[in-house]
C-alpha cells in the first residue's frame, strides 16, 4: 500500500506539515477535475487494473478491503438492530417461561422448519456465487443468484401463508382460503394477532380465553405474538431488502460489471444477505422450538 | 506490503468447502428440531433444552460468519469488528439483563410493598 501512495506526487513538495491539510485539499480538487479526462489514469504509476478503482484509492485490494470493512460496520449496527428484540424476548421468556411454551405451540413448527432449510441453500447459493465471480464465470453467477432469489421469495410466500393462516383466524375463519372463498366460521374463536381482538384459545372446547392475570399484563400471551410478528416482519423486510440486492447484483453481472479482479459488490452484498440467514438462525429455535 | 500480508488478502474459500459448512449446517438444523422433538417425550429442565438451542444456533452462527463470511480469511481489522458484534450484543444482555434481576425479575404477584 505505501508502495501506491509513494506512485502519486512526491511528498517532498509539501513545504511544512501544517501546511499538509491545504495541499491534501488541492490534491482533491485535482483529482476531481482529472476524473473527466482520459488521462487521468495516466500519471498513477499502476496501468493493471480496471476502471472500478476509484482515485481516492491506491490499489484494488485496499479498495475492497475497505468496501468490505464499510459493510462489517453496517452489520454490527444490524446486529444490534436486532439485538434489542431478542434483548426485549429474553427479559420476557425470563418472566413468562409457561406463557411461552403455551403460546409457541400455536405456530406451524414444519413450515419454520422447511424456511429454515431454503434460506440455508440459499445462503450456499450465495457463497458459490462469490466463488463463480472470483472465478469469472459469468453467466453462473447470474444463475446462482437467480436461484437464491427464488429461495427468498419462496421464505417470503411461506412467511406471509403463516402470517395469512394468524390473520385468517382473526377474521373468524380456520384457513387463509376459507377466508377468501367465503367458506365455513372457525368453530372455535381465536385470534393471535396482538391487537384490540386478541384471544388466547386456553380453554379449546369454550373458546373462552382463561389466560391469567399477571402483575401489569392483561394477557402475557400477546406479549410472545407481539415479539413474533416484530421480529418475523423486520426479518421479512430484510429479505425483501436482501431480494432487491441480490436482483440489482444479477443485472450488474449480465451488464458485464463483474469481473474476477471486480466482484466486491457480489462479495459485500453476499454478506448482507448470511446476515439475513443468522438472524433466523436465532429466531426459529427461539419462536417455534419453544417448551 | 509484505509477504505474508499478500498471500492473506489472496486467501480465498472454495465451493468445496462451502458444500461441507452446508452439510454441517444442515446436520446442526436436523440437530436443534430433533432435541426439540425429542424434548417433547423426555422431559428436561426448561433452562437446558433452551441452551441446548442456542449453542447450536450460536454453531450454526461461527460457521456461517467463519466460511460464508470469510472471516476466517479476512484481514484482523474485519475480524476485530465481526468481533465488536459480539461484544456488543454482550454489553446489551448482560448489563440489562443484570439490572433486571437486580430489581427482581420476574415481576411478583400482588399489592406493592
Amino acid at each position: 500500500m505505501r508502495r501506491g501512495r509513494e506512485a502519486h506526487p512526491p511528498a517532498s513538495r509539501i513545504p511544512h506539515p501544517a501546511a499538509r491539510i491545504l495541499v491534501s485539499k488541492e490534491k482533491i480538487l485535482a483529482t476531481t477535475t482529472t476524473t473527466t479526462s482520459p488521462h487521468g489514469h495516466a500519471d498513477h504509476g499502476h496501468a493493471a487494473h480496471g476502471p472500478e478503482l476509484q482515485h481516492h484509492f491506491c490499489t484494488p485490494a485496499q479498495q475492497k478491503e475497505a468496501a468490505t470493512l464499510g459493510m462489517w460496520v453496517f452489520l454490527v449496527t444490524e446486529v444490534m438492530l436486532f439485538g434489542g428484540i431478542f434483548m426485549a424476548y429474553a427479559v420476557y421468556r425470563w418472566a413468562f417461561p409457561e406463557v411461552w411454551a403455551e403460546a409457541a405451540y400455536h405456530l406451524n413448527t414444519p413450515l419454520g422448519t422447511i424456511n429454515t432449510v431454503v434460506l440455508l441453500v440459499s445462503s450456499l447459493t450465495v457463497a458459490l456465487a462469490v466463488s463463480a465471480a472470483e472465478a469469472g464465470k459469468r453467466t453462473r453467477v447470474i444463475q446462482l443468484l437467480l436461484v437464491t432469489m427464488v429461495l427468498g421469495v419462496a421464505f417470503l410466500g411461506l412467511k406471509a401463508y403463516e402470517y395469512s393462516e394468524k390473520f385468517s383466524h382473526c377474521a373468524g375463519y380456520s384457513t387463509p382460503a376459507q377466508w377468501v372463498g367465503g367458506g365455513e366460521q372457525h368453530a372455535v374463536y381465536e385470534c393471535l394477532v396482538p391487537g384490540q381482538a386478541f384471544l388466547f384459545p386456553a380453554d379449546k372446547t369454550t373458546g373462552v380465553s382463561n389466560a391469567p392475570t399477571v402483575a401489569g399484563q392483561g394477557t402475557p400471551y400477546q406479549l410472545f405474538f407481539f415479539l413474533y410478528f416484530v421480529a418475523t416482519s423486520l426479518h421479512a423486510v430484510h429479505m425483501l431488502i436482501g431480494l432487491t440486492i441480490m436482483g440489482y447484483l444479477a443485472f450488474i453481472t449480465w451488464r458485464g460489471v463483474i469481473t474476477p479482479t471486480y466482484f466486491t459488490p457480489i462479495e459485500i452484498g453476499g454478506l448482507y444477505w448470511h446476515l439475513i440467514d443468522i438472524v433466523w438462525v436465532f429466531l426459529f429455535p427461539l419462536f417455534y422450538l419453544v417448551h | 506490503m509484505t509477504h505474508k500480508e499478500h498471500e492473506h488478502a489472496h486467501a480465498h474459500i472454495g465451493p468445496a468447502t462451502y458444500y461441507k459448512i452446508f452439510a454441517a449446517l444442515m446436520v446442526l438444523m436436523f440437530l436443534t428440531v430433533g432435541a426439540w422433538w425429542v424434548e417433547t417425550v423426555v422431559e428436561i429442565p426448561r433452562a437446558l433444552g433452551v441452551f441446548i438451542a442456542l449453542v447450536i444456533a450460536s454453531t450454526k452462527t461461527v460457521l456461517i460468519v467463519l466460511f460464508f463470511m470469510h472471516i476466517k480469511v479476512s484481514s484482523r481489522v474485519v475480524q476485530l469488528y465481526a468481533i465488536a458484534a459480539l461484544f456488543g450484543l454482550l454489553f446489551l444482555f448482560v448489563i440489562t439483563m443484570g439490572d433486571y434481576i437486580a430489581r427482581g425479575w420476574p415481576p411478583q404477584l400482588g399489592p406493592l410493598p
